[in-house]
């Protein structure tokens, strides 16, 4: 076969003609079937994913982004606990996701009271552009998704000044002498370290927790990854890494409800048009009082595409 | 998979269409009926939500805020009033400079010396690294010591503190079904009491409804299973704070508002590497403070 022919050509060659078709067709079938296998795949590996959460337990998996930390005051807190760690907190919570249809759109009010109003009058006709539209409202419908329980917490992690972890430590002594070992080289001041308060030694595991009596000494050793540990003639490097501790406080598992934000239906003949424009419209009529409503916070009209939205607290 | 071959020329030249055919059609059913199987799961789930969790949960309110999904980047929890506490010794001091520039510059030199009028103050300089989370992972499990106490009404004329009280008197008396409560803790939905014994609370949850005295006034309350978080994970990074500077080991030698002054006059000064002060605080010696750290955009 000479390079750069077509292979159909080739095979059209040695076929006859009708021969030659019903190899095209399978062909064409062959393709569209391994196209519609990866989609189902696909599919599956969304729903397996969805429905993974076993009951009874749900999580919170979050990446936090890079923030800028800016420094606002300098206190003098009464308990003297809160100097023996650096402590990072901050609030988490779950954000319900709500799949907005074409043609609906979500409007949060300030009020509680003007959104409930707003959707006992179920039917309204708005007036967009030069189009009179009938637009239902109704309670947006969070917990129809498969995920009931959102998660809000506080939570907070201590860097210990007192503490740090030690890790692969050679399984070579017997406890009480390889405990005896790690106070006396972590007690080292040329090395950075200080007076030991205690050790923890898993032996098992390799690993070690040292406090040291005096803050600042944990800082100095973790300026560099390893530390070195003398086990008789030899010198061994053993790993450091800060000491955490964390706290979670008002945990609370719940499910969301919506109740300043209403969901709007009925507005797929708008569809062509811009969603900003049609929500500047929706907003306007929403606001006047005679129309039953009130001060709007916000409007998304899905119009283009379904989109998700993000309920919070 | 064999039609993974299909896209080579070579392959395609091979006769054995049939075999191909047939095997990529038995592998869409197999593919149909496990789609077919996790849809009614998940249907399933959607008209019994009660399945899914045992006991009913407190509802919270949620708002629409502008929050949509960009891309296919998910983020599926928001993190706010990010706050690090950093200790500071005493006898040192935080500059925070306008231009980060700056603070590198002053940084580069490890030491300092203070010119003063009779006598120079030798001090360290180092840089601010705060601990910041960079991933959390939070996990929830029906708790065996701990209840939720709800239904509250709207506008209850006490204190949180008061509340708190009532509720633990009320509950920690035996004749009511309860026992020694060990924790307490106001929460969104409602109160959240732990108890030293995990018969108690089961007692409790299996009673269910209670009428409470808060206030001078009875009111039915309440009390189901307490689903408590734990941490799976977190981890940190230790990220600088461009601006500032740490001043380290200051002599005793002036009062506060006079080393205030010197340090600033010395850190002000251009020629010295130095710039723009935006702000400093010194801490006395024989002292500890903890300086707060806030996200830039609250």
């Amino acid at each position: 076969m000479a390079a750069g022919e077509d292979i159909n050509e080739v095979i059209k060659k040695y076929l006859k003609d009708e021969e030659f078709m019903k190899y095209e067709q399978k062909q064409e079938s062959i393709d569209r079937i391994l196209k519609e296998n990866i989609y189902l795949t696909m599919e599956i590996q969304k729903l397996e994913t969805e429905l993974q959460e076993a009951p009874g337990s749900s999580q919170i998996k979050e990446d936090i982004p890079e923030t800028k930390m800016k420094f606002t005051s300098l206190e003098n807190p009464e308990d003297d606990s809160r100097f023996s760690n650096i402590s990072c907190s901050f609030q988490v919570s779950s954000q319900v996701p709500y799949e907005l249809q074409k043609g609906e759109a979500l409007i949060t009010f300030e009020e509680e009271e003007v959104a409930q109003n707003v959707i006992r009058m179920e039917k309204h006709y708005v007036q967009i552009m030069d189009i009179g539209v009938e637009v239902m409202v109704k309670p947006v419908p969070l917990n129809s998704g498969v995920r009931f329980q959102e998660m809000i917490s506080q939570v907070s992690v201590g860097v210990s000044k007192m503490k740090v972890n030690v890790t692969e430590i050679p399984d070579e002594l017997p406890e009480s002498q390889m405990r005896d070992k790690l106070e006396l080289s972590f007690c080292k001041s040329r090395n950075g370290g200080g007076e030991v308060e205690c050790v923890e030694y898993d032996k098992q595991a390799g690993s070690a927790v040292i406090t040291f009596v005096e803050t600042g000494v944990a800082d100095r050793i973790l300026k560099k990854k390893d530390y070195p540990l003398y086990i008789n003639q030899d010198c061994h490097k053993v790993v450091v890494s800060p000491y955490m501790e964390t706290h979670l406080k008002k945990f609370q598992v719940f499910s969301g409800i919506s109740k300043r934000t209403v969901l709007l239906t009925g507005m797929e003949e708008l569809c062509p048009m811009e969603e900003e424009i049609v929500g500047d419209y929706v907003n306007i009529h929403f606001q006047r009082t005679k129309n039953g409503g009130g001060e709007v916070d916000m409007v998304k009209c899905s119009l283009n595409e379904p989109c998700i939205a993000y309920f919070q607290e | 998979m064999p039609a993974n071959n299909c896209s080579n020329p070579q392959t395609k030249a091979c006769f054995r269409r049939g075999d191909l055919l047939q095997s990529l059609q038995e592998e869409q059913a197999r593919l149909k009926m496990r789609l077919q199987e996790l849809q009614q799961l998940k249907r399933g789930l959607r008209n019994s939500p009660q399945d899914k969790v045992p006991f009913p949960v407190p509802e919270v309110p949620l708002v629409f805020r502008g929050h949509i999904q960009e891309g296919m980047e998910v983020p599926k929890s928001l993190v706010s009033d990010l706050q690090i506490c950093y200790p500071m010794p005493g006898g040192s001091a935080l500059v925070i400079f306008d231009d980060p520039k700056v603070a590198k510059q002053v940084l580069q030199q490890k030491e300092h010396q203070i010119e003063l009028e009779e006598c120079r103050l030798r001090v360290q300089v180092q840089p601010v690294e705060l601990p910041v989370v960079t991933t959390i992972q939070v996990s929830s499990q029906m708790s065996s010591q701990r209840v939720l106490v709800s239904g509250f009404p709207a506008k209850l004329k006490l204190s949180e503190e008061e509340l708190l009280d009532k509720l633990e008197l009320f509950f920690g008396k035996t004749k009511n079904g309860g026992g020694d409560v060990e924790t307490r803790e106001m929460l969104h939905g409602g109160v959240m009491l732990g108890f030293a014994k995990d018969e108690v609370a089961q007692n409790l949850c299996r009673i269910g409804q209670f009428t409470v005295p808060l206030g001078g006034r009875q009111f039915p309350l309440k009390v189901s299973p307490y689903m408590s978080g734990e941490i799976q994970k977190a981890e940190i990074r230790f990220q600088p704070v461009p601006q500032a500077v740490q001043v380290l080991n200051i002599p005793d030698v002036l009062d506060g508002p006079e080393l205030q002054d010197v340090l600033q006059v010395h850190f002000q000064k251009p020629t010295r590497g130095g710039g723009e002060v935006e702000a400093l605080t010194v801490v006395p010696p024989g002292e500890q403070r903890l300086a707060v750290f806030t996200t830039e955009s609250s």
